[in-house]
């Protein structure tokens, strides 16, 4: 039991960066369909840095400056060219894929040249059930909890994180305040791309620890799913990514546990809560305003306003 | 100081589209020469090989054009979608849909007539694939939820339906316990063509061929499009456009559903959970490519089947075959940019431009 909520709390981590980064994206009216390319971008550059420096921090911020180079591309193409998001996006996750595998294929099977090891927290990691659960994870997982209490200062606290927002509800109205949607739309994409690559880094230096094609195995479009899931909130989406994390880790367990219940039936749980919850959104938004973005996936072209 | 802006043409550049795309393959052959030399190949030896496995001679044509069928439907089944505004991006899971709406005949069909079989089959898949897209369709038409991320949903939902089936009650008692369907009967499989071709790629052919005359002879066709560009002016015009998205999207699932029947019964051996090997995905490029025409398609389609192919090929040099698939993607990505240089053009303004109306 206290291993399986290890296992959620570690997995909804990994889940949160890249849910994160995708909730800013779309607070700034990008929608990128790219995350799933992009922690790829993140886990094989986290590797493969690794394995050359053999110092893990160094190969994390190598990961999130190439999960951030992958969202700029998506910026250029969406925000700067004004192409469609959800082509350019899809179109970042099978270039993503693809690069990550090319950039990989001497690194399969290898060994990892450095781990980012579990946070020794000294005495916490010996309360009963709170000690192994909250207090011996890997540090990216503390790194996703601050990343998620900074992202909700910013955004709803700060002037910037104002224009941000404003970015993504009208983006001729955040123009006319005098901000510059092109700058902060391509600055969210590029945080949001940061923060793929963390998770990246996360899945090749803590949690498997190793790189191969196929390692991302769908982790993007959930986080896709719970940007929606938690009605584009920090806390909401830490909530669901705990849950998604829970299912995650439960995949394997059922059997543990004696369930007869078919795992690969639980793992749908995640895509068809989101669908269920997207729906609720639909039908209350009807008399009250929709928590999306409301200029989301709208190109904004000042000249043609 | 100045910088640089994007004004729009007064003109499209003519033929900018079939430019565009010439232009994203030169950029990606570029890119892929960058790559191939940074794995210590020779570039045009492996571009050659290429060639030559895709569109070298009748058995290589073969291979691709069966290749270009999966991706033709499903970009198809996105143009379909897209020329009344819509996002269907659920291909990928409409193709697996299908694919267990043929298994499932095929299952049941194990000693009918050859020909019943293959048209149940079909009919099955198409059914399943519209079914799949009909829940979206339905909650688009009626409460306006985006069909973006509900189909895209339901793609990892009916990739794990075909693993369940395969981990359970499909599971072929002969399989020595590994998750794996029973090979199709023989009479499940679609007659060949020529060489390595199956009929359907014929089928295919016809599917869009019918779709694009539809699009542009019909007055259905125009009433999609009127409602794709402006939803005020359909209902201005009296169509109802609560069923146009209903029909729309349920028959773009039904076009992927028929592509994933046609994949099993044409090229597979049984149902597999990778049968859909990202065709959905690339079926979107496939249509963006295309501007969302019928006819762009398929020549589009038959494009990307031969650098699918050809990329497969080279895997006996030792190029990994990830190159082919970033070759897809920088397709698309030179395009864009291309595609955007023929709507606009790029002026230097002066400094400030803070509020400045042009």
């Amino acid at each position: 039991m206290i291993g399986l909520l290890e296992a959620s709390v570690s997995f909804g981590a990994l889940l949160y960066l890249a849910a994160l980064g995708e909730m800013i994206a779309e607070k700034a009216g990008i929608l990128n369909l790219g995350v799933e390319g992009m922690i790829a971008m993140g886990a094989v550059t986290g590797f493969a840095v690794a394995l050359q420096t053999g110092n893990p921090w160094v190969a994390l911020v190598a990961a999130v400056a190439a999960g951030a180079l992958v969202g700029l591309l998506h910026g250029f193409f969406t925000v700067v060219l004004g192409a469609e998001q959800v082509v350019s996006g899809l179109s970042l996750t099978i270039f993503g894929l693809g690069l990550a595998a090319y950039v990989g294929r001497g690194s399969v099977g290898r060994p990892s040249g450095a781990e980012l090891v579990p946070v020794d927290w000294g005495p916490l990691t010996d309360i009963p059930w709170a000690g192994p659960v909250l207090f011996a994870q890997s540090p990216l997982v503390y790194l996703a909890v601050i990343a998620g209490f900074v992202t909700w200062f910013v955004l709803w606290r700060t002037r910037l994180g104002l224009a941000v927002r404003a970015a993504g509800e009208s983006a001729s109205t955040a123009d006319a305040a005098g901000h510059s949607v092109a700058g902060i739309r391509l600055a969210a994409v590029a945080v949001g791309g940061g923060l793929a690559g963390a998770a990246g880094a996360y899945l090749t230096l803590s949690l498997t620890p190793q790189w191969a094609e196929g390692i991302v195995a769908g982790r993007g479009w959930i986080a896709v799913a719970l940007v929606i899931f938690g009605a584009w909130h920090p806390g909401r989406v830490a909530v669901g990514a705990l849950l998604f994390g829970l299912t995650l880790a439960l995949k394997t367990r059922l059997q543990t546990f004696g369930v007869d219940f078919s795992p690969i039936l639980l793992s749908m749980l995640p895509y068809v809560l989101t669908v269920g919850v997207l729906v609720v959104i639909s039908i209350r938004s009807r008399n009250r305003p929709s928590p999306a973005p409301a200029a989301l996936g709208i190109a904004y072209r000042r000249e043609e306003r | 100081m100045s910088r640089p802006v994007l004004v729009r043409r007064e003109q499209v550049l003519r033929g900018g589209q079939p430019l565009a795309f010439g232009i994203g393959l030169a950029v990606a052959l570029v890119v892929g020469v960058l790559l191939l030399v940074g794995s210590g190949h020779d570039p045009l030896r492996v571009y050659e090989r290429m060639f030559e496995a895709s569109l070298g001679d009748p058995r290589a044509w073969s291979v691709t054009l069966n290749r270009a069928v999966p991706l033709g439907l499903a970009g198809l089944a996105v143009a379909v979608a897209g020329s009344m505004g819509l996002w269907n991006i659920g291909a990928e899971g409409q193709i697996m849909a299908g694919a267990i709406g043929a298994a499932w005949v095929a299952r049941i069909g194990g000693d009918w007539p050859s020909p019943v079989v293959i048209t149940a089959m079909l009919a099955a898949a198409i059914l399943g694939g519209g079914l799949l897209a009909l829940g979206p369709a339905i909650a688009r038409a009626r409460i306006g939820v985006n069909e973006i991320i509900t189909t895209l949903m339901l793609n990892e939902v009916a990739i794990r339906l075909v693993q369940w089936l395969i981990h359970g009650r499909w599971k072929d008692p002969d399989s020595h316990n590994f998750p794996l369907a029973p090979m199709l009967s023989d009479n499940a499989r679609l007659p060949g063509l020529f060489e390595r071709a199956h009929v359907g790629v014929v089928l295919a052919a016809v599917v869009i061929v019918l779709f694009g005359v539809a699009a542009s002879r019909t007055a259905w066709g125009y009433e999609l499009r009127v409602a794709g560009s402006s939803g005020a002016t359909a209902r201005y015009a009296g169509i109802s456009l609560e069923r146009k998205i209903l029909t729309v999207l349920v028959l773009s699932g039904g076009v992927a559903g028929f592509a994933g029947g046609i994949e099993l019964s044409g090229t597979s051996d049984r149902i597999t959970e990778n049968l859909s090997n990202g065709f959905g995905f690339a079926g979107i490029i496939v249509a963006a490519l295309a501007l969302m025409r019928p006819s762009g398609v398929a020549a589009v389609a038959l494009l990307f089947g031969a650098v699918q192919i050809g990329g497969q090929s080279i895997q006996t040099m030792g190029v990994s075959s990830s190159v082919s698939t970033i070759l897809q993607a920088l397709i698309l990505f030179g395009a864009i940019a291309a595609g955007v240089l023929s709507r606009y053009r790029v002026e230097m303004v002066a400094g400030d431009t803070t509020g400045a109306i042009r």
